[in-house]
């Protein structure tokens, strides 16, 4: 590595200062709305520091709108999600994994076709199989049809941890005695423990940002909406509250941007296989 | 009681392991998608599952290829995929050829480049809807300021503003991923061919064009296939920006088949618009398989 001039490394920085602030500029948007007072938002020229933050906003929106239940109602569809991905997912990836079985490639390809499967079509038989079953305006309406694309997700992501983990660790339980069941759950699991955390927390950032099944099948029954819904809601009113909508994706993007700081290294980890070190 | 460890039974604890997994997505993902076929054979304006059926007819496909919105949406699909795909290539390769450089603080620039990858559609959208707004947004005072126009742009009736905002919002949320998986492809590159090249004396657009960009050839594949998938997908943005408007400038393949089946309740002819979408998204994917399949054993 040649030693780079004063001058270089001045333009590295100001390219690189320059791009984060273009593109955190709405995020910081977002949280300047939030919490501005309602008056200021209608002002030109806008201004672009909180002289006076209004922190009551967060409670306003939980006094003014059913806030809460619509976090609630996404936590449950992104917790039942993951745990049902998951579930299913380990089961798939480890065979995938271990065992040369007969049409275990066509499923691997199925897996990974899966995702271009053009999601507004797949809604329309949806709909009709939920109609016959009562199923729409539930919760899980929302957890099956997302599951469509985190399940294959959940099991590719997984054959991927599983692959990376030596098949001689259930060889020697095996010979220990260890049943097969016995040794996936008391030893490949614990050691495949930071692939797990990672599939399942993206199976969460992907349930928790899914629009269009909660649009379609939970819109008339209002106390099932999730946050998405609720937020598109709230926009589409005559008189839009820009500070209240703001306050609610706030809040709403929080965990998610929480996860993505805890997941960020397996992300480019994970496509680099490690190549950076 | 069959003992799954012998060598015997191996495989068959194999496809017990596979087979909740096989049945959920034939039951989810392959019965619904011959259903959806079946559907856009018949005449129906409100689709169920079982009870009296229509007989089987190619009017909706009938319909779509003399339908002008069905050819618009066609034409606003391929503008958007061009635009967000060929935009957000150029720029994700120019972020992560930045963030590749090696600095102080690389692995926060990093951190934060990639942010809007994390940040939810929706949000993204009403976001992006607010520094768009027409009255009181903060780009159309930035560009009032800086004098590109001489009055306010309205994102929500002209239709090339409103298609480039369509544009705009997708870039922003999906070129991060494009800038993470190009990186990736960067830091599999070895240095010792940059060394040599060198030593041979190349410049840094040479060794640019000579060895990083055909090395990152099938990288550069996979991701705008990805991306272009990706714009067919959509919903969410489009939908909560401009529901497809005005007059049909940002109804791409997506917005139509959900507009034909859950607004105009015609789910027929969504149906068949889904359909022929899912036909052209094979025909696309093919090359990502193809490549994928090379690696998958």
């Amino acid at each position: 590595m040649q030693k780079r001039s004063y001058l270089g490394t001045f333009g590295i920085y100001a390219t690189v200062i320059f791009t984060c602030a273009v593109l955190l500029f709405p995020i910081y948007w977002m949280i300047l709305t939030a919490l501005s007072p309602r008056t200021q938002l209608r002002e030109f020229p806008p201004r672009f520091w909180p002289d006076d933050p209004q922190w009551g906003v967060f409670a306003d929106l939980l006094a003014t709108q059913p806030f809460g239940l619509w976090m609630w109602n996404t936590i449950l569809v992104a917790v039942a999600t993951m745990v049902l991905s998951l579930t299913v997912g380990v089961l798939a990836a480890y065979a995938l994994s271990r065992h040369r079985l007969r049409g275990g490639q066509g499923l691997g390809l199925f897996i990974l076709t899966s995702k271009m499967l053009p999601a507004t079509l797949l809604v329309i038989p949806l709909f009709a199989i939920f109609k016959s079953l009562g199923l729409v305006g539930s919760l899980w309406s929302v957890v099956i049809a997302q599951s469509t694309l985190i399940v294959p997700f959940a099991t590719w992501m997984l054959k991927g941890y599983f692959d990376t983990i030596p098949p001689e660790l259930e060889h020697a339980a095996l010979v220990d005695g260890c049943s097969p069941l016995g040794a996936l759950v008391r030893v490949v699991l614990p050691v495949a423990a930071p692939g797990l955390a990672a599939t399942a927390l993206y199976a969460f950032v992907i349930s928790w940002s899914d629009f269009l099944y909660a649009r379609t099948f939970l819109t008339t029954s209002e106390s099932k909406w999730t946050l998405n819904v609720g937020i598109a809601t709230l926009k589409g009113e005559f008189v839009t509250d820009w500070n209240t909508i703001m306050a609610a994706s706030l809040m709403a993007a929080v965990p998610i941007i929480g996860v993505y700081l805890f997941l960020e290294r397996y992300l480019v980890g994970g496509l680099s296989s490690g190549s950076d070190k | 009681m069959i003992d799954f460890s012998s060598p015997r039974h191996r495989a068959k604890f194999g496809y017990l392991l596979l087979a909740p997994a096989v049945i959920m997505m034939a039951l989810i993902i392959i019965y619904p998608i011959l259903l959806s076929v079946d559907i856009s054979l018949q005449d129906v304006r409100i689709a169920r599952v079982g009870g009296d059926r229509e007989p089987w007819t190619l009017e909706n496909y009938r319909w779509l290829t003399s339908s002008a919105e069905f050819w618009n949406s066609l034409w606003v699909t391929a503008k958007m995929v061009l635009t967000v795909g060929g935009i957000s290539l150029i720029i994700g390769l120019a972020t992560a050829l930045l963030v590749n450089q090696k600095f102080r603080g690389r692995s926060l620039a990093r951190l934060f480049v990639a942010l809007p990858w994390a940040v939810p559609e929706v949000v993204a959208t009403v976001i992006w809807a607010w520094m768009l707004d027409s009255s009181f947004g903060v780009i159309n005072w930035a560009l009032l300021k800086i004098g590109l126009v001489d009055q306010a742009i309205q994102f929500g009736s002209n239709s090339t503003a409103a298609f480039f905002a369509v544009c705009f919002v997708m870039i922003w949320k999906g070129y991060p991923l494009v800038s993470i998986m190009l990186l990736a492809g960067l830091q599999s590159i070895p240095e010792e061919q940059y060394q040599a090249a060198r030593v041979d004396g190349a410049n840094v657009w040479q060794r640019f064009f000579y060895i990083t960009l055909p090395s990152l050839a099938p990288v550069l594949g996979v991701t705008s296939v990805m991306t272009t998938l990706w714009v067919f997908r959509d919903f969410a943005i489009i939908y909560v920006l401009t529901q497809g408007g005005p007059i049909g400038s940002t109804t791409t393949l997506s917005i139509l088949t959900f507009e034909q089946s859950f607004a105009f309740f015609r789910m027929g002819q969504g149906a068949a618009v889904g359909v022929v979408t899912l036909v052209i998204c094979a025909f696309i994917s093919r090359a990502l398989v193809g490549r994928f399949a090379n690696s998958v054993h």
